[in-house]
């Protein structure tokens, strides 16, 4: 089967499945010296860690890449010029209170989905995409369910996981296991991790705390909402836009207000007693939201600036990590 | 008194200045002599060197009263629409009410360079969590918040989508601090599909028509808006007499582009050209002044060119430049080491690009919006900037990186690939900080290799 590459929350795995074709939501490890983009200076690592995926991938079919940030729109034209993949430009817009935004991302997956017929993909029924998804709401839902039942790495791998291969590979129960108490509870936000930002959670584990809230993009915060059966019975497009377009935070949104309203909601209820905030270094749309989280948390807030070499998780981090939850101790 | 085209100091300036008013020198009520602007702190005045024509001086004085005229305006009861980001779009609507002004408060990004950074606009806004790793636009916040450069506009008005983030991340800030904006939506302009409708725009650039229908749904929502700050209705025969107006100030523009990028001897410096190109944007908060000063400096181009003469030496190399300057004295040290502008692309040609007149006003104004150049891809620059060379015979191509600004940490790869393989000519990157004195003999050194590869290639 074709596997379809991207790393934006806004692609919805569903839809390209229901094309007959293999989606996978990579995760980049950091490009380091291998950066096959031409300068590293004000480039976010994130973005340089995807271009050098991209353009190193064999596998891949094709590359979904969209506008939710400025490197990451202009990255297209780099995968463009540097390798024959076919990659497709996704227009996700920044605001989202109009009817028009929604319009405009629905005509979008529209678009992506031409894109896939020509990847030889094969254009769903209502009834194979309403399918389709309903096996990944239930995959999904399995995985949140673990949540408190797995170490945070292990939850937020099996994210990962279920984000790379789809519903397969899901084989998780939690029948017989008792939920994970004890250590302080924290939520690290933020954007996307890389590959080597992982052992964040065992850096915290192993100080005392527990990440008890994965607001990364690629964690809890970067998966969409559950679909309400009424609605994708009666229009699944529809219904999948609105889970994706209609419901994932982001500080990238115009206003943003809809991030923090989320944010408000899970701190308190996962009661987090202090914030790790993993930014990229050149990633403005995070770095601006610091000093706001900030004044709005009403809690300790550690910021942690990566450079994305292949050292993320440096001395100076763990260590910076470990006085913050004595701390809080 | 010497009256031969030359680039003199502001002291120098100000010695003319007596001189012409004692000759009979007629000015308007925002004239005087340029040195009065230092009082207001604008200390980086003293460090330039400017053109010696009385249109200059005119150009020169229309900038630096702006904000006079924007409080003059608050005070005659007209209405204030602080437009951001979109470069020339929504202006052209707000200057179609007659109670409506409009400005950038994006302009602010200048003020820690006219100021010499004594402003402490920069300090706020790092104070803001908007440090110096992020565009140095973020004097804009600074400005916001000490409320001291520009009256606060009643309306805000910010375009968002395919944009720098900076920009995008300053503004939310801005929005966080409690200051309501009205989001309008410009979506990536893309290559219509096959068997898609597409339009052509303003400038040469292709887009599908659907796209256009978005953005003018999206123009439609800010017109909605404009119409409630006003109290009047803007209906499509304001708006195209708007249209009509800003195109007045375009043709201007082209033909003074034209003439003074195409002339042997260079007959306007390139700072004072930078100045007038920015007027297209937004008139300069008077969009009557801005076609008579255009008039005025067209005159003497003209003046100039008719009579051989110019401020440059004939062998000037001919370089295009891309990006805008954060140091204005970067323009003058081109001209130092031996360059001179021929052609330009500061982030606004679809400011300079006439709106097309046939057409319902909406569409026709979402049409110049999709033809900016940086909501498109990077290919699609260097393809206008190739286009531009070849019209005006730039020898060279100099990309001014901004601190910081996402755009430029990838497009400069992208433009130089894409300039060097259409046209084998050279390209060189440079980064211009608000203020460059630390860094001035290498950036000159980095200006004067560029000349010299010119020159060489001549020879050749």
């Amino acid at each position: 089967m074709k596997t379809i590459i991207y790393t934006c929350p806004y692609v919805p795995a569903e839809w390209i499945a229901a094309h007959g074709l293999r989606p996978s939501r990579i995760m980049p490890g950091a490009a380091g010296s291998t950066s096959s983009v031409g300068r590293t200076e004000g480039v976010c690592p994130y973005v340089r860690g995807f271009v050098n995926e991209v353009i190193m991938n064999t596998q891949a079919s094709g590359v979904v890449v969209t506008t939710v940030c400025d490197q990451m729109r202009r990255a297209f034209d780099i995968i463009m010029r540097r390798c024959k993949l076919p990659a497709f430009l996704m227009n996700v817009p920044s605001t989202w209170q109009s009817v028009a935004a929604h319009k405009l991302y629905l005509d979008e997956l529209r678009r992506l989905g031409e894109f896939l017929v020509r990847l030889g993909g094969k254009s769903p029924s209502s009834c194979a995409l309403a399918k389709v998804m309903l096996e990944y709401d239930t995959a999904r839902t399995s995985v949140l369910t673990t949540r408190g039942y797995l170490t945070s790495s292990q939850y937020s791998e099996l994210i990962a996981e279920f984000n790379r291969d789809g519903k397969s590979g899901i084989t998780t129960t939690i029948n017989e296991k008792k939920p994970f108490t004890g250590g302080i509870p924290l939520a690290i936000i933020g954007g996307p991790l890389l590959r080597e930002d992982f052992g964040i959670f065992d850096v915290v584990e192993n100080s005392g705390g527990r990440i008890v809230l994965d607001a990364a993009e690629t964690g809890e915060r970067g998966m969409c909402a559950r679909f309400d059966l009424r609605r994708l019975r009666d229009g699944p497009l529809i219904e999948l836009s609105n889970a994706y377009f209609g419901s994932i935070p982001d500080a990238f949104r115009r206003p943003n207000n809809q991030l923090y309203n989320w944010l408000k909601r899970e701190l308190a209820c996962r009661e987090v007693r202090g914030i790790i905030f993993w930014r990229y270094i050149w990633c403005d749309i995070w770095h601006a939201e610091l000093h706001r989280l900030k004044q709005w948390a009403n809690l300790p807030v550690l910021d942690i600036d990566v450079s994305g070499d292949e050292q993320a998780l440096t001395v100076r981090t763990t260590q910076r990590i470990h006085a913050f939850l004595e701390m809080l101790q | 008194m010497n009256n031969a085209p030359g680039q003199i100091t502001l002291e120098e300036w100000d010695e003319r200045y007596e001189q012409l008013r004692r000759a009979g020198l007629r000015e308007t009520g925002y004239g005087g002599p340029l040195g009065r602007h230092v009082g207001d702190g604008d200390r980086r005045l003293l460090k330039l060197r400017y053109d010696n024509s009385v249109a200059s001086l005119r150009l020169w004085n229309f900038l630096l009263t702006e904000e006079d005229r924007l409080h003059n305006a608050r005070a005659e009861g007209k209405r204030i629409v602080g437009t951001m980001k979109d470069l020339g779009t929504v202006p052209v609507m707000a200057y179609s009410l007659d109670n409506v002004v409009a400005f950038y408060p994006d302009g602010a990004w200048w003020i820690p360079c006219v100021m010499e950074l004594s402003a402490g606009l920069l300090e706020t806004a790092d104070s803001l969590g908007i440090d110096e790793s992020f565009c140095p636009v973020r004097a804009m916040l600074g400005a916001f918040v000490t409320g001291a450069h520009f009256p606060v506009p009643d309306q805000l008005v910010c375009s968002v989508g395919a944009t720098c983030d900076d920009f995008s991340v300053i503004a939310q800030r801005l929005n966080g601090l409690g200051y309501p904006i009205l989001w309008w939506e410009i979506p990536h302009r893309r290559f219509p599909e096959v068997d898609e409708a597409a339009v052509r725009l303003p400038g040469g650039f292709c887009a599908p028509k659907r796209q256009v229908e978005f953005v003018k749904s999206e123009l439609e929502r800010v017109r909605a808006a404009l119409e409630g700050l006003a109290g009047q209705r803007l209906d499509d025969k304001k708006l195209s007499a708007g249209i009509q107006k800003a195109n007045e100030v375009r043709r201007y523009l082209a033909e003074l582009r034209h003439i003074t990028f195409t002339a042997k001897v260079c007959p306007l410096p390139a700072l004072e050209m930078l100045i007038a190109e920015m007027l297209a944007i937004h008139f300069c908060s008077d969009r009557d002044e801005t076609i008579s000063v255009l008039k005025e400096l067209i005159d003497e181009v003209k003046t100039r060119v008719q009579a051989g003469k110019g401020v440059l030496g004939a062998d000037a190399a001919r370089i295009f430049w891309v990006n805008p300057v954060a140091d204005l004295q970067v323009m003058n040290l081109l001209e130092e080491c031996g360059g001179r502008i021929c052609g330009t692309e500061y982030l606004f040609s679809h400011a300079l690009d006439t709106i097309p007149e046939e057409l319902p006003p909406a569409e026709a104004l979402a049409r110049m919006a999709l033809a900016d150049p940086m909501v498109g891809s990077s290919v699609d620059r260097a393809e206008r900037i190739c286009a531009d060379i070849r019209r005006f015979g730039s020898e060279a191509v100099l990309i001014s990186r901004i601190p910081g600004a996402s755009h430029c940490a990838l497009e400069g790869e992208v433009i130089a690939e894409v300039v060097q393989s259409r046209l084998e000519v050279p390209v060189l990157e440079i980064e211009v900080p608000p203020v460059t004195d630390s860094i001035r003999p290498t950036l000159g050194t980095r200006l004067e290799a560029l000349i010299e590869t010119v020159k060489e290639r001549r020879k050749k």
